[in-house]
C-alpha cells in the first residue's frame, strides 16, 4: 500500500463547550512546530486561540466554525478539524464528522460526561467514527479521571480503559506513567515541549499495575493475540499496540488518555496515539452512489491511481474569495485538472489548491486519496461531490434537520440593502440548516435557522464580516398542522365559457397519516386519465404549503384518490391541479385540523442549590420535567418544553444562576398547542390577514 | 383525563385495600425482600396506580442511570395496559407520562438532607403538585434512623406519603417470628405500613407484617407473576 496514505491521519476534536477543546487543539499545533508562541483562548494577551479566528468566536469564547489545519508528527501527516461545540451549530459538527477518519473526544475532569457530550457521543456514533478519548483539566481542582472513565462506560456505553494514569492530581499534577511501556512521563521545558521519560514512582507501581491488568483484560476480549500473549506472559508493547490498533479502528475499545492541555501536560502522547490507534483513510469505508445506475452503492478505493471522487464539505468566505474544503475519496486532484461538480453538473478546471493552517495558507500542486484540502475560485455548495468526467457519483448527503425558528429582517440603509442578499446566499450555500427567503405577504426577509444562538450568530457576522446591519422581529416558531379525522371531499372544477374550458373532478378522502405526506391512487376504470394522476398529487401538495388555521405548513396527512371525472378537450394538467386544490380546501375543514408546535429536548445544568428555581422556570413554560439527576453538587435537569416558550431562557438561567448554570437543546418532536393558546394564535393570524386586506 | 382507568377489582387496588385505611399522608410504608424479587415491581405498580388516577408522583431513586427506571415504568405500564385490557394506550401512557418525575440521587453516600432539598425544590419552587414519593435503593442497613425520621418528619410536614424499598441481604432467617426484617427493627416507631415479599416455591407472596398499629404476619391472597411481575390473585 501507498506510503503516503498510510502515513496520512484525517481527526476532528469534539466535545462539550469548556472542554478546553480550543486549548487543546492549539497544544498540538504547537507541538507540530506550526505556530510559534501559544495563545489563551479568551484573549488575556488580545490573540486569542490559532483555530478560532472569526471574531464573534474570539469574543464568546466557543468555536463556531469549523477549519481544517494540516500539521505532521513524527513523519505522518495529520488533517485536523476543529469542530464546534454548541448544540444550535450541530449542523456544522455533523458536516464535519462526515469526512473525519477518527476523532478524539476531549471531556473534563471535574464535569466528566455532561449532556452535550452525549449529543456529540451520538453523533460520532452515527458516523461510525473511532474514536480516543482525552480527559482535560486533570490540573483542575476536583479533577478525577477514574470517575469520568467510569462515566463514559455507565452513561457512553463505551469500551474504554485508561492509558495512562496521573502522576498527582489538581495542583499537584506532574505527569502521567504511561501503561503501555510502564514508564512515567514527565513534560519538561517551559512550554512543556520536552518529553522526559522516568521509572515509575514506587508508590504508584501498584496502582499502574492495577489498570494495566484493566487495560490488558479489556483489549484482550477483542484479539486472540494478545490473549494468548497474556497467557504465555509474553506482552509487548508492539503486541499491545497492534491488539488496540484493531479494537479503536473496529470501535470495539476507547482508549483513554489524560492531561491538561492548559498546563501543557500529556499532548504528545495524545498525538503519538492518534498516529498509533485511528486509522489511515485506506482502513475507513466508504461509499458513493452512482446517479447513473439507479443510485446503486459504489465502494471508494482510496487509490490515487483510480478515477477522482471528492467532496466539498465547507465553505468559507476569505478575503481573496471563496475556499471550498474538499476531502478526496479516490483518486488525486492536481492543478489543472478538469473536473466535474455532479450536482450542479458543470465541469470546472481546477486552479490554486491549498493546505490550510488555521489562518495562513500554503499553495500545492496536488493531493492525492484520503487527504483534505481546499480549492480556490469555484462556485460549489456544501455536500456538493465532485468526479472525474465519465463518473457521476454522489456521496451520501448529510441528513438535515428542518429549521425551527424563524426571524423576519431588515436592512437599516440603503448600502446593507444592496450587501444582504449576497450575504444569505453565502450563508446558506454554507449551512445547509439556515434558511432564507422572502415572505410574500409582508416582503421582508425571514431567516430560519436551528436556534436562537445560531440567528443570533448569522446575525453578528452580517455587521463583522460583511458590514450589513439588520433590525431584527421577534423570532417565530415554526408551526406546523395537521388534521384529526378522515374528511371526504369531492369536487368539480369547470370553467367553460369562452376559450379553451377547464374542467376536472376529483374524488376520495383526506387521513391522518403517520409520515408527513402521501398520495395514494385508488382511482379504477381509469375515471381519471393516468397522466393527470400527478397532477393531481401535485395539487395537493401544493396545498400543504399553507393550512388554513395559520398559514403554516401541513404535515401528517394523507390524500385517498379514490374516483373522478374527466372532459376528452378540457381536462388539463392544470384543471386537476385546480381540482385537488378545491377538492383539498373543502375536506381539510372537515378533517379538524389543529395546530403543532416543536417541542424541544432541554437539559440544564445547575448547581444543587439553583435547582428549585430551574424547576420552576421550566414550570412556568410550558415544562414538563422528565427526570433530575442529583450528583451532590450540580443537578442535571431534563424536561421537554415548547420552543416558543424557550426565547431569550439563556438570560434568564444566568441571572437566575449567577451564571453557573447552563443548558442545551434540540428538537425533540411536535405535539398539539394547547386549545387556548391555538385560539389565541389563529385570532392573531386572522387579524393579520385582514389588517393586510385594509 | 383518565380517571379511574384501572379497575376497583385490580390487583395493585387490592393490595392497598388491604391495609386499613390504606397508606394516607404523613405515612411511610416499606416492601422488604432479598435483591430481585420484585420490590421495585410493586414500587412502579403503586406508582402507575397513581399517575392513572391522575395524581402525580416523583420517583426517587439511588440508581446508577435513569433510564433503567424509565424502562421499569415502560415495561409494568405495557404489562398493565393487556392484562387490564386497556384501550388508547398511547395516549394514555402520554398523558400519564407527564405527572412522572424521576429524581436520581446518585452518589452512594448522598446525604437525606440533600434529597429533601431536591425534593422540596421540586415541590414547593417547582409546583410540582405530587402527594406520593416514591424511594427505591435507600440502604437501610447503614445506621439510618436519624435519615428514616427526617423522612417522616418530612412527610408529616407536607401531608406526603412514601413508599420505600427494603433490599434484605445476610444469612437467613432475616425476619422475626412476627415476619417483621430484622433490619427495619429500628424504624418501626416510623413506618407504618411493613409488606414483605416472600419466595414460596416458585411463587412469591405478598405479606402485610405491620398494618399501621397492628402488628401482625398476614398472608395476603396476592402473587407476584413470575413472567410479569404484575400483582395477581394467589
Amino acid at each position: 500500500m501507498d506510503s503516503t496514505l498510510t502515513k496520512m491521519r484525517n481527526i476532528g476534536i469534539s466535545a462539550h463547550i469548556d472542554s478546553g477543546k480550543t486549548t487543546l487543539t492549539e497544544r498540538i499545533l504547537y507541538y507540530c512546530k506550526k505556530i510559534h508562541r501559544m495563545h489563551e483562548v479568551k484573549g488575556k494577551e488580545g490573540g486569542g486561540a490559532t483555530m478560532d479566528f472569526m471574531e464573534l468566536e474570539k469574543e464568546r469564547g466557543i468555536t463556531i466554525s469549523s477549519a481544517t489545519t494540516h500539521v505532521r508528527w513524527n513523519d505522518h501527516s495529520i488533517n485536523i478539524i476543529d469542530t464546534p461545540g454548541h448544540v444550535d451549530f450541530t449542523i456544522e459538527v455533523e458536516r464535519s464528522l462526515r469526512v473525519l477518519d477518527g476523532a478524539i473526544l476531549v471531556l473534563c475532569s471535574v464535569g466528566g460526561v455532561q449532556s452535550q457530550t452525549l449529543t456529540v457521543d451520538k453523533q460520532l456514533k452515527r458516523y461510525k467514527v473511532p474514536i480516543l478519548a482525552f480527559i482535560n483539566k486533570l490540573d483542575r481542582i476536583g479533577a478525577n479521571p477514574f470517575k469520568v472513565k467510569e462515566q463514559m462506560t455507565d452513561k457512553l456505553g463505551r469500551q474504554a480503559a485508561l492509558m495512562q494514569i496521573p502522576i498527582g492530581l489538581e495542583d499537584n499534577f506532574q505527569g502521567v506513567v504511561d501503561l503501555v511501556s510502564l514508564k512515567a512521563v514527565y513534560f519538561d521545558g517551559p512550554n512543556g515541549e520536552t518529553v522526559r521519560q522516568e521509572e515509575i514512582p514506587p508508590e504508584l507501581r501498584d496502582e499502574a499495575r492495577r489498570y494495566r491488568e484493566q487495560l490488558l483484560d479489556m483489549v484482550s476480549l477483542t484479539s486472540d493475540e494478545l490473549a494468548e500473549a497474556i497467557l504465555e506472559d509474553k506482552v509487548t508493547p508492539e503486541i499491545l499496540h497492534k491488539a488496540i490498533r484493531q479494537a479503536t479502528i473496529r470501535r470495539e475499545f476507547t482508549p483513554i488518555f489524560i492531561g491538561s492541555a492548559y498546563r501543557n501536560k500529556g499532548i504528545q502522547p495524545l498525538l503519538d496515539g492518534v498516529v498509533n490507534y485511528l486509522p489511515h483513510p485506506g482502513q475507513v469505508e466508504n461509499i458513493a452512489l452512482d446517479l447513473d445506475r439507479n443510485q446503486q452503492p459504489v465502494a471508494l478505493t482510496a487509490d490515487p491511481e483510480l478515477p477522482c471522487v471528492a467532496y466539498a464539505f465547507k465553505l468559507e468566505e476569505g478575503p481573496y474569495g471563496q475556499l471550498t474544503y474538499v476531502r478526496i475519496y479516490q483518486g488525486s486532484i492536481k492543478k489543472g485538472d478538469e473536473l466535474f461538480n455532479t450536482r450542479s453538473r458543470q465541469k470546472f478546471k481546477v486552479g490554486r489548491l491549498i493546505r490550510m493552517h488555521a489562518d495562513h495558507m500554503e499553495d500545492i500542486i496536488g493531493a492525492i486519496a484520503g487527504d483534505i484540502i481546499a480549492l480556490f475560485g469555484v462556485d460549489f455548495a456544501s455536500g456538493d461531490t465532485i468526479c472525474s468526467p465519465g463518473l457521476n457519483y454522489t456521496l451520501t448527503s448529510i441528513y438535515v434537520p428542518e429549521p425551527v425558528i424563524s426571524l423576519a429582517i431588515e436592512p437599516v440603509d440603503k448600502t446593507s440593502s444592496d450587501r444582504l442578499s449576497r450575504t444569505l446566499s453565502r450563508f446558506t450555500k454554507e449551512d445547509p440548516t439556515f434558511r432564507t427567503y422572502l415572505d410574500p405577504e409582508s416582503r421582508q426577509t425571514i431567516i430560519q435557522g436551528m436556534g436562537e444562538l445560531h440567528l443570533d450568530v448569522y446575525i453578528e457576522r452580517m455587521k463583522r464580516e460583511y458590514r450589513v446591519e439588520v433590525i431584527t422581529g421577534q423570532p417565530q416558531v415554526a408551526y406546523r398542522e395537521a388534521i384529526t379525522a378522515r374528511a371526504d371531499f369531492d369536487y368539480i372544477h369547470k370553467k367553460q365559457t369562452g376559450g379553451a374550458g377547464q374542467f376536472a373532478r376529483v374524488s376520495g378522502y383526506l387521513e391522518p397519516f403517520e409520515g408527513s405526506y402521501e398520495f395514494v391512487n385508488e382511482v379504477k376504470g381509469g375515471h381519471i386519465p393516468r397522466e393527470f394522476i400527478p397532477s393531481c398529487d401535485k395539487g395537493f401538495q401544493a396545498s400543504l404549503k399553507k393550512g388554513q388555521l395559520i398559514g403554516s405548513p401541513i404535515i401528517g396527512i394523507r390524500a385517498v384518490l379514490t374516483d373522478g371525472q374527466f372532459h376528452p378537450v378540457d381536462s388539463s394538467d392544470l384543471a386537476f391541479q385546480l381540482a385537488a386544490q378545491g377538492a383539498f380546501k373543502q375536506a381539510y375543514k372537515k378533517a379538524k385540523p389543529h395546530l403543532l408546535e416543536p417541542i424541544m429536548k432541554v437539559v440544564v445544568e445547575t448547581p444543587s442549590e439553583y435547582s428549585g428555581h430551574v424547576f420552576a422556570s421550566l414550570n412556568q413554560r410550558r415544562g414538563i420535567i422528565i427526570s433530575s439527576v442529583e450528583t451532590g453538587v450540580y443537578s442535571t435537569i431534563e424536561a421537554e418544553v415548547p420552543l416558543s416558550e424557550m426565547f431569550g431562557y439563556s438570560t434568564v438561567l444566568r441571572s437566575m444562576t449567577q451564571g453557573k448554570a447552563e443548558f442545551t437543546m434540540e428538537f425533540l418532536k411536535y405535539a398539539r398547542v394547547p386549545q387556548s393558546l391555538a385560539e389565541e394564535l389563529i385570532e392573531k393570524h386572522r387579524q393579520k390577514i385582514e389588517e393586510e386586506k385594509r | 383525563m383518565v380517571n379511574n382507568i384501572l379497575s376497583s377489582k385490580s390487583p395493585v387496588k387490592l393490595l392497598e385495600k388491604s391495609i386499613t385505611g390504606g397508606l394516607g399522608p404523613g405515612n411511610l410504608g416499606v416492601f422488604a425482600s432479598r435483591k430481585g424479587v420484585g420490590k421495585t415491581a410493586c414500587l412502579v405498580q403503586i406508582a402507575l396506580n397513581r399517575l392513572f388516577d391522575g395524581q402525580p408522583i416523583i420517583h426517587v431513586s439511588y440508581a446508577s442511570r435513569v433510564d433503567y427506571i424509565i424502562a421499569w415504568y415502560e415495561e409494568m405500564f405495557k404489562h398493565l395496559a393487556t392484562s387490564e385490557n386497556l384501550q388508547q394506550v398511547m395516549e394514555m401512557h402520554d398523558e400519564i407520562i407527564r405527572r412522572r418525575v424521576i429524581m436520581n440521587f446518585q452518589q452512594a453516600g448522598m446525604k437525606t438532607e440533600q434529597v429533601l432539598k431536591g425534593l422540596e425544590a421540586l415541590l414547593v419552587q417547582g409546583s410540582f403538585p405530587a402527594r406520593t414519593i416514591i424511594v427505591d435503593g435507600f440502604n437501610f442497613y447503614l445506621p439510618a434512623s436519624t435519615d428514616v425520621k427526617l423522612f417522616k418528619q418530612f412527610a408529616l410536614d407536607r401531608q406526603l406519603e412514601f413508599w420505600f424499598s427494603c433490599s434484605l441481604r445476610g444469612d437467613d432467617p432475616l425476619v422475626d417470628e412476627r415476619g417483621i426484617p430484622y433490619v427495619l427493627k429500628d424504624y418501626l416507631d416510623s413506618f407504618d405500613i411493613i409488606f414483605t415479599l416472600e419466595n414460596e416455591k416458585d411463587r412469591v407472596r405478598v405479606n402485610l407484617v405491620k398494618d399501621h398499629d397492628l402488628l401482625s404476619l398476614k398472608k395476603l391472597n396476592l402473587e407476584l407473576d413470575p413472567q410479569t411481575l404484575l400483582l395477581a390473585k394467589a
